[in-house]
């Protein structure tokens, strides 16, 4: 025994010899092939014969031996497999060897018939083996089995029609049934064919089986490329079976980790296939299908076995190709990197400080030739397609020569105080401490160079430089012409709009929470500080009562005389009609500028008081309040609803200072039955909570009472309360309000009374009103 | 110079049971090839790998791309080689002399000299004829050349998708003259010097697992027979194959692979 293994590890090494030797020069082959032929045939042992079938294999499909050496070999290697695949052992390995063999055989055997027709014997040893191999296809072992695929590949190939490349040199015409004359003495064409068409479905029910294995199916695919290519009579057959095949369809769950390999190398393999064609034959009628069923093919994996993603995550290092030290993948887009060239020493100008380029041409073209609509055509798109990588670099780049340019100049500015200080002569000298003081905050950027440049370029100009050439310093803007008085109202008032417009354009602030941030700030709360809605108005109302006051009494005159409103005027005007705009909500918008409005006003008469001088007498003092109050009350009163009493009330409540006029005005409410009890209730309210305008109130309610039949129930009951005995014994009111159908003139009556009204005279009205309005006082001085 | 090319090729042993092959030394070995885009960095490194394991493979490996590119000085100025006609020594003596100091830093010239010692220069996928004769590699002393002098290989492994296409599709070109199947896998490794290690290793790991089944396959159906096989040894190598990925994906899930089964 150990004498024969010995004896078979010599023989193989002899073997592996031969081998090398063919494989050094293909000429040995024809002279080796027959030496070894009797060593393994049928009867060597199963070493030798794998040894053996697999050289067989190796040779025949060697590009390095010429086909009709090949051709020539081809007779006897076929006796000798055909008898070791008749042996009954079936070694998988072996049986590997003569399938593959078989397929590079059969070609060439075809072919070697079609030429000499004579040669039935060795026909019939290839036939034999084919059918064996066919015959037991299904029961080889696995391995064998995927040769059997290709071996069958190679039938069909070979006995389908292919293309005559030329007519005149049959000898370059690829084997096909088209090199086979329709006589031939040995094979039949239609027999052939038949054959090869039921092998070609054969080889296809791969796609149609419920569980096909993905070895089976990925050789198949690979396979079938080359016949789609080169047999047109059965190209689109096995197209169209490719695209009926989804292999995400076959998985039935669990799907193991080793499915989900199977299904997406079949998705894969097949696309490969698609792909193939589609590049080999970019018009062939089916592209728009197998565009199709390639998405198709992928979508369906995704859907069923690839729940997780295996694409690569994101990179965790930049793969911009900024990083030199890794081998920068090719083909990707990196930002460019923008080069920044140095400045140039010496003084710099602003155009040299932005620019980048170092195009002689570019940088000194003056774009002011160009036309300027040219400009915007030029400037927009370019614009629009700006990278920003780009732009951020140049930025930074220019920010740097900046920041770099200023420093270098504080520390002129600061040698140039110190020279001068000490003396002339020494000018130049400290600029050295200079540069030791400013070096260490100065971080080395993506320039060096030029700072160092820059550096010994200043100490030598610094002497004769003036530094307002260069001085990036504070720039004073020029004068502007002096306006006009209009022109100058006029500004005010598109100023004033634009703030109005802030106003439509700010949200309010969500109520809870404006809520707490009050209840949290309470008196220490800013007006104005929120930037919101309410900071506007804040804003507003002051800039209305406070800005112009004190500058406003020749005005008042002036705008009078020429019936222009002052600035101040105006503002209070469109905060008028913003607030009648919609009361019901702005109403807290109209008693923060009342309490303004009184607040200003009380202010400027305690000014004025202060800056009164004895010969003065008559000193007058714009007021707003009592006007604007009124102007307010009858611009939203006809709007006034029976449903309007907590508004109402609220602001009744809330203005600073209830005067008769206002008074009379709500009683007038009672005009209307359906406001009746609006006006009483109000009426009540105040004077209820309001002492200082209680008498007043009670007045109102009396005439009231007396005027309007249908107030009769309410009213009678608040006096009955409040005023017992009065109702019959005043007879005042009645009269009163007989004057009350002209409310227009009796409202400018008291307006041109109020409106200038005296300082000195600061009776019982105004104490009423102080004390009336320390609600008012509180809500002024709260902001 | 660990082995004479020459002497092995005119030897009578059997050329696998010259490796240093431990645990079996009977059973041939899977002949592998690696592929990346310029058969530098990736390929090479599991080039690297694969040929100098404590049981070394045959191994070639091959660039898809049209030409050899290096990075440069800049990311538009490329270094740019043809394939098959320069040798990883012009290269690096190309380099050396335009900036040493560059090309030190990035890693090329590192890059260069390993490959170097490993074979004399890229080789384009789509240039290979398979089966045509590799001995005259053999004889220059490329690492891993022992085995693959029949020119054909059972395993390709590429490091990126764009490779696996390109060379499932070239494969299906080239028309399969061998009628020989061969395993297709990639392996998506980053194109960086880091990436490369790791993916060298986890490239080393796939094919000790498909040598592995392999030889296992080969020892139920040698002299014993194909019926004293058992359990999973039993089942033929190919059939294993999308279990031995997945098994080694979930090890390397940060890799994605995917294979088929094509024909040389």
């Amino acid at each position: 025994m150990a004498q024969s293994s010995d004896h078979l590890v010599d023989q193989i090494a002899q073997l592996n010899a031969a081998r090398n030797l063919v494989l050094g020069d293909a000429a040995f082959y024809p002279q080796i092939v027959n030496g070894v032929l009797p060593l393994i045939g049928a009867t060597a042992r199963v070493e030798l014969r794998r040894w053996g079938t697999e050289f067989l294999a190796e040779t025949f499909a060697s590009p390095a031996l010429a086909t009709s050496q090949k051709e020539q070999l081809a007779p006897r290697v076929l006796q000798t497999l055909r008898e070791i695949l008749e042996l009954p052992e079936g070694d998988p390995l072996v049986l590997k060897q003569i399938v593959q063999n078989a397929a590079s055989l059969y070609p060439l055997v075809f072919r070697h018939i079609v030429n000499h027709p004579d040669d039935g014997a060795v026909w019939e040893n290839m036939t034999a083996v084919k059918q064996d191999i066919l015959r037991r296809w299904d029961a080889f072992p696995f391995a064998v089995k995927i040769l059997c695929i290709k071996f069958v590949q190679r039938v069909v190939q070979v006995q389908t029609h292919g293309s005559i490349s030329d007519p005149r040199r049959p000898e370059q015409n690829e084997t096909s049934l088209a090199i086979v004359p329709r006589t031939h003495a040995v094979l039949s064409l239609p027999n052939l064919e038949a054959e090869a068409s039921g092998l070609l479905d054969r080889l296809l029910a791969v796609f149609q089986e419920d569980s096909s294995d993905p070895l089976f199916v990925n050789a198949t695919l690979n396979c079938l490329a080359v016949l789609i290519r080169t047999r047109q009579s059965i190209g689109n057959k096995i197209i169209n079976a490719i695209m009926n095949f989804l292999p995400a369809r076959q998985v039935r769950p669990p799907i193991t980790p080793s499915i989900r390999v199977g299904v997406k190398s079949m998705e894969r393999t097949a696309r490969a296939v698609m792909v193939n064609i589609m590049k080999r034959n970019p018009n062939h009628p089916l592209v728009g299908k197998m565009q199709q069923y390639i998405d198709r093919l992928m979508q369906s994996r995704l859907e069923v076995v690839d729940d997780a993603s295996r694409k690569r995550g994101l990179p965790v290092e930049p793969t911009d190709g900024l990083d030199h030290a890794k081998r920068a993948r090719l083909g990707v887009e990196t930002p460019p990197l923008v080069k920044v060239p140095p400045l140039p020493p010496g003084p710099i100008s602003y155009a040299q400080l932005f620019t980048l380029t170092e195009d002689a041409g570019l940088s000194s073209f003056d774009v002011k030739q160009l036309p300027p609509d040219l400009l915007v055509k030029i400037v927009v798109p370019l614009l629009a397609r700006v990278d920003q990588s780009m732009m951020n670099q140049s930025v930074e780049a220019i920010r740097g020569r900046y920041q770099t340019i200023q420093k270098q100049q504080a520390a002129q500015q600061k040698q140039a105080a110190a020279a001068a200080a000490a003396a002339a002569a020494a000018a130049a000298a400290p600029v050295d401490d200079d540069d030791d003081d400013y070096e260490p905050e100065y971080q080395p950027m993506d320039i060096p160079e030029p700072v160092a440049e820059q550096e010994d370029a200043v100490p030598t100009e610094v002497a004769d430089l003036q530094p307002d050439l260069v001085s990036l310093g504070p720039f004073v803007l020029p004068q502007p012409p002096p306006l006009t008085e209009d022109e100058a109202a006029d500004i005010g008032r598109s100023a004033v709009g634009r703030v109005f417009g802030m106003l439509a354009s700010t949200g309010v602030t969500p109520t809870p929470a404006k809520g707490k941030s009050q209840q949290q700030l309470g008196f220490a709360r800013l007006a104005g500080s929120t930037f919101d809605r309410d900071a506007w108005v804040t804003l507003l109302t002051r800039l209305a009562t406070r800005a112009p006051a004190g500058l406003e009494p020749r005005a008042v005159k002036s705008e009078q005389e020429r019936g222009k409103p002052t600035i101040s005027d105006s503002i209070r005007e469109t905060l008028y009609r913003y607030i009648l705009e919609d009361f019901r909500g702005r109403v807290n918008v109209g008693i923060m500028w009342l309490n303004e409005e009184w607040y200003n006003d009380r202010i400027q008469m305690q000014f004025t008081a202060s800056q009164r001088t004895e010969e003065d007498e008559d000193v007058t003092v714009p007021l707003h309040y009592d006007h604007w109050v009124l102007r307010l009350l009858d611009g939203f009163l006809p709007y006034l609803d029976s449903r309007d009493t907590k508004i109402f009330i609220r602001f009744l409540s809330e203005i600073p200072e209830v005067t008769i006029p206002i008074t009379k005005r709500v009683a007038s409410l009672a005009k209307d039955p359906e406001r009746v009890n609006l006006c009483v209730q109000s009426l009540l309210y105040l004077i209820m909570f309001r002492p200082p305008a209680r008498e007043m109130c009670l007045n109102a309610v009396e005439d009231v009472y007396q005027t309007y039949e249908e107030s009769r129930p309410a009213a009678g009951k608040v006096l009955a309360r409040w005023r017992p005995q009065k109702p019959q014994e005043d007879q005042q009111p009645p009269q009163q309000l007989q004057t009350q159908p002209q409310p227009q003139d009796q409202q400018q009556q008291e307006e041109t009374i109020l409106a200038s009204r005296t300082v000195a005279p600061e009776s019982a009205t105004n104490n009423t009103s102080l004390a009336n309005g320390t609600d008012g006082i509180h809500a002024a001085a709260r902001r | 110079m660990a082995y004479d090319p020459r002497l092995v090729s005119t030897s009578a042993l059997p050329l696998p049971n010259n490796n240093n092959n431990t645990n079996n030394p009977d059973s041939p070995k899977l002949r592998f090839c690696t592929v990346c885009a310029s058969n530098q960095n990736r390929s090479m490194e599991a080039h690297l790998r694969l040929s100098t394991a404590s049981s070394p493979y045959p191994v070639i490996s091959f660039g898809t791309g049209s030409l050899v590119r290096l990075p440069g000085p800049s990311i538009t100025q490329p270094n740019v080689y043809n394939f098959n006609t320069t040798s990883y020594s012009q290269m690096y003596d190309e380099l050396y002399g335009k900036d040493e100091r560059l090309y030190r830093n990035n890693g090329l010239l590192n890059m260069l000299e390993r490959n170097r010692n490993l074979k004399w220069g890229p080789e384009r996928f789509q240039d290979w004829v398979p089966g045509m004769p590799r001995v005259e590699h053999v004889s220059k002393g490329d690492k891993g050349a022992l085995g693959t002098e029949g020119g054909v290989v059972d395993v390709i492994i590429t490091c990126e998708e764009r490779c696996w296409d390109a060379v499932v599709d070239d494969l299906m070109n080239k028309g399969s003259p061998l009628n020989r199947p061969v395993h297709v896998f990639n392996v998506d490794i980053k194109d960086n010097h880091e990436e490369a290690l790791v993916g060298g290793k986890a490239i080393l790991e796939l094919a000790n697992r498909l040598n592995e089944a392999a030889a296992a396959e080969r020892r139920v159906s040698g002299s014993d027979g194909w019926e004293n096989g058992v359990g999973e040894a039993r089942r033929n190598f190919d059939a294993r194959v999308p279990e031995i990925l997945a098994d080694w994906q979930a090890k390397w899930p940060h890799l994605p692979a995917l294979w088929t089964l094509a024909w040389l």
